[in-house]
């Protein structure tokens, strides 16, 4: 709306302009209620639920499962907040650690009684034999009594729920077993990263365990600086940091103005990007494979009811590369921009396939990418297949990505082993990339296809929204943003 | 599994609600784990415990004979208390099962960790 001096005109076109952008405001939210009742009606959802529960085991469940073993010498990285939670409740308190993993929170209070539950067996073994009082359960069907519990924190989890309804499912058991007046914290991912931005919300993400022991058995605890992006360590791909918004070495800062109620904290400046950014020497190299790791991030659709068995077929068979030869790479538009020109994902059903890589194309990422790299991934398509299906890009083609290819003679790993040196970026949970010690005898590097761990990530206000609108038990206290997570702490009302 | 833990776990087969709490302990092995007792803390957790269930869970167990409810000024009886604490907190089973008092589906324990998981067709909708 301009102030200008014709007063009369302005007014008009100030009027338009805020007729529009109501009508624009109210389409948007039509067209989201309609896909969100297409996707979550009640028939749709019964229909939906078992390929959700098929998705869930194949892309959640039996990947803990089967990457638990290497969690056992991890050192997993808690929270602060999450911390503080649980050290600011009543000495006394029963409060229970829904989808624990392997017990980080576990031992943070000795005043009160924490119980930690997980669905996969393997990580709540891990907890037990550090002596925390564990169980095997499914969120969806907790296995207490009502009014069990004096608090809940369910850290990384809800975002591992592929419908709507399996979300609100879990929130909702979750307030069943609170007493009035209890407290729930919650933490997911976040969509909107501080330097670059899912395109989509449903995700799947790769994880290499492989990676993970050759990174880090290079760093002692208080080493870990100092192996940062040295090209001679022949481990191009940095490491996750502890810190999820570091996980591929973006220097991010928590941006305060984003937290509501949580106070700002400095972004860890110890972790490994921080030093790298440091260094000039092996910078380009380091961020050009870099770039080449975070361009190997794989999308899924989102799962609305006319996709999810789509998607069941995709993610399973991930040797399936045809796919792969018509995608072009997608630019990754600003965040406001997304915000305005985001389709409700649900009934639109484009014609191509629905894996889609993300190219950041933002300024401040520019040097991430290495000269002459080519933005579209046709050519790489070939050399997907002949690894079987491995999902990653291999550096080097023909003409294009020449740079790449030089730095693959530098010594860095072959064009497969950079590929799959991927490593999970999960926000919250139980990670490789807080590893800081793993036995190098490790066997050979896995076939990382497999390993591809599913995510719902959130949009900004939109587990508030879940709460408010779904979950009527809970009263919001308090939400805002942790270190690209969106993280909620609500309290359950008391019975009239 | 501790008996606290005990105390908080309910059946969730479909269709048994509330029926489905307590669940009927059997163990076949049984460990004691020293814990250091602290008094303010077990005296915060005895209005939490459903007792009936510790009762049933302490006889099966043959554990020293529990109260039948807490005693008055419960919070300053220090023999009262160490006798909760060892009951809620320091005996735990190891291997053994939980049973649905409703349905009879056996949940396990194994090395001290119960499993609750259900399949599809027995979880509530």
């Amino acid at each position: 709306m301009t102030q200008g001096e014709f007063p009369c005109r302005d007014k008009r076109r100030g009027i338009w302009q805020a007729t529009h952008w109501h009508i624009k405001l109210l389409l948007r939210a039509v067209s989201r209620t309609l896909s969100d009742l297409h996707a979550s009606g009640q028939p749709a959802f019964s229909r939906m639920d078992p390929e959700a529960a098929r998705l869930e085991k194949q892309r959640v469940h039996d990947v803990y499962e089967s990457t638990a073993p290497y969690f056992r010498d991890l050192q997993s990285k808690a929270w602060p907040r999450v911390c503080q939670f649980l050290q600011d409740q009543k000495p006394g308190s029963l409060i229970a650690d829904i989808g624990c993993g392997t017990g980080k929170y576990l031992k943070v209070n000795s005043q009160v009684h924490i119980l930690g539950c997980d669905y996969c067996g393997p990580l709540v073994e891990i907890a037990r034999n550090r002596g925390c009082e564990v169980m095997v359960c499914d969120n969806l069907n907790l296995p207490f009594r009502d009014q069990g519990f004096d608090a809940i924190i369910s850290i990384g989890v809800i975002h591992h729920f592929s419908t709507k309804q399996r979300r609100i499912r879990a929130i909702k058991e979750m307030a069943r077993v609170l007493v009035p007046g209890g407290q729930l914290m919650i933490y997911v991912w976040a969509m909107e990263q501080k330097n670059r931005r899912f395109e989509k919300q449903d995700v799947l993400v790769p994880w290499n365990r492989a990676l993970c022991s050759q990174l880090f058995s290079e760093h002692s605890p208080s080493g870990r600086k100092r192996q940062c992006g040295r090209p001679e360590t022949s481990h191009p791909c940095h490491a996750p940091c502890s810190e999820w918004s570091c996980s591929i070495c973006f220097k991010e800062r928590w941006d305060s103005k984003r937290s509501h109620s949580l106070d700002s904290e400095p972004v860890m400046t110890t972790t490994c990007c921080g030093s790298i950014l440091k260094e000039g020497e092996g910078e380009n190299r380091f961020y050009n494979t870099l770039g080449k790791s975070f361009r190997s991030w794989f999308f899924s659709r989102s799962l609305d009811e006319s996709t999810l068995r789509k998607q069941i077929e995709k993610v399973r068979p991930l040797r399936t590369t045809e796919s792969w030869a018509n995608n072009t790479v997608s630019v990754q538009p600003s965040r406001h921009q997304d915000f305005d020109h985001q389709e409700p994902f649900s009934t639109k059903e484009p014609n191509e396939d629905e894996e889609v890589f993300l190219e950041t194309s933002q300024k401040h990422l520019e040097w991430l990418r290495a000269p002459g790299t080519s933005k579209h991934f046709r050519g790489d398509q070939e050399v997907n297949r002949r690894n079987g299906g491995e999902i990653f890009l291999p550096p080097t083609n023909t003409g294009e990505n020449c740079a790449d290819a030089d730095d693959l003679k530098n010594g860095y790993p072959s064009g497969g082993e950079i590929l799959r040196g991927i490593s999970a970026v999960s926000a919250t949970d139980s990670n490789p990339g807080d590893t800081i010690s793993v036995d190098k005898q490790q066997p050979s590097i896995l076939d990382s296809g497999a390993f591809m761990r599913y995510y719902h990530v959130f949009r900004e206000g939109e587990l508030c929204g879940l709460l408010q609108e779904n979950v009527s038990e809970l009263h919001i206290l308090s939400s805002g943003n942790d270190h690209g997570n969106w993280c909620i702490v609500a309290e359950k009302k008391e019975k009239l | 599994m501790k008996l606290l833990t005990h105390n908080l776990l309910s059946s969730h087969v479909r269709g048994v609600g509330p029926r489905g709490f307590p669940l009927r302990l059997q163990a076949t092995e049984v460990r004691v784990n020293p814990v250091e007792f602290n008094p303010d803390f077990v005296a915060r957790m005895i209005p939490k415990v459903e007792w009936a269930a510790l009762l049933e869970a302490a006889d099966t167990l043959n554990l020293a004979e529990v109260p039948r409810e807490p005693t008055e000024g419960y919070e300053h009886d220090e023999d009262f208390l160490r006798k909760m604490h060892h009951v809620l907190l320091e005996v735990e089973v190891l291997e053994g099962t939980l049973q649905c008092p409703e349905s009879g589906r056996l949940f396990p324990i194994s090395r001290g960790i119960p499993n609750m998981l259900l399949n599809d067709e027995e979880t509530e909708t």
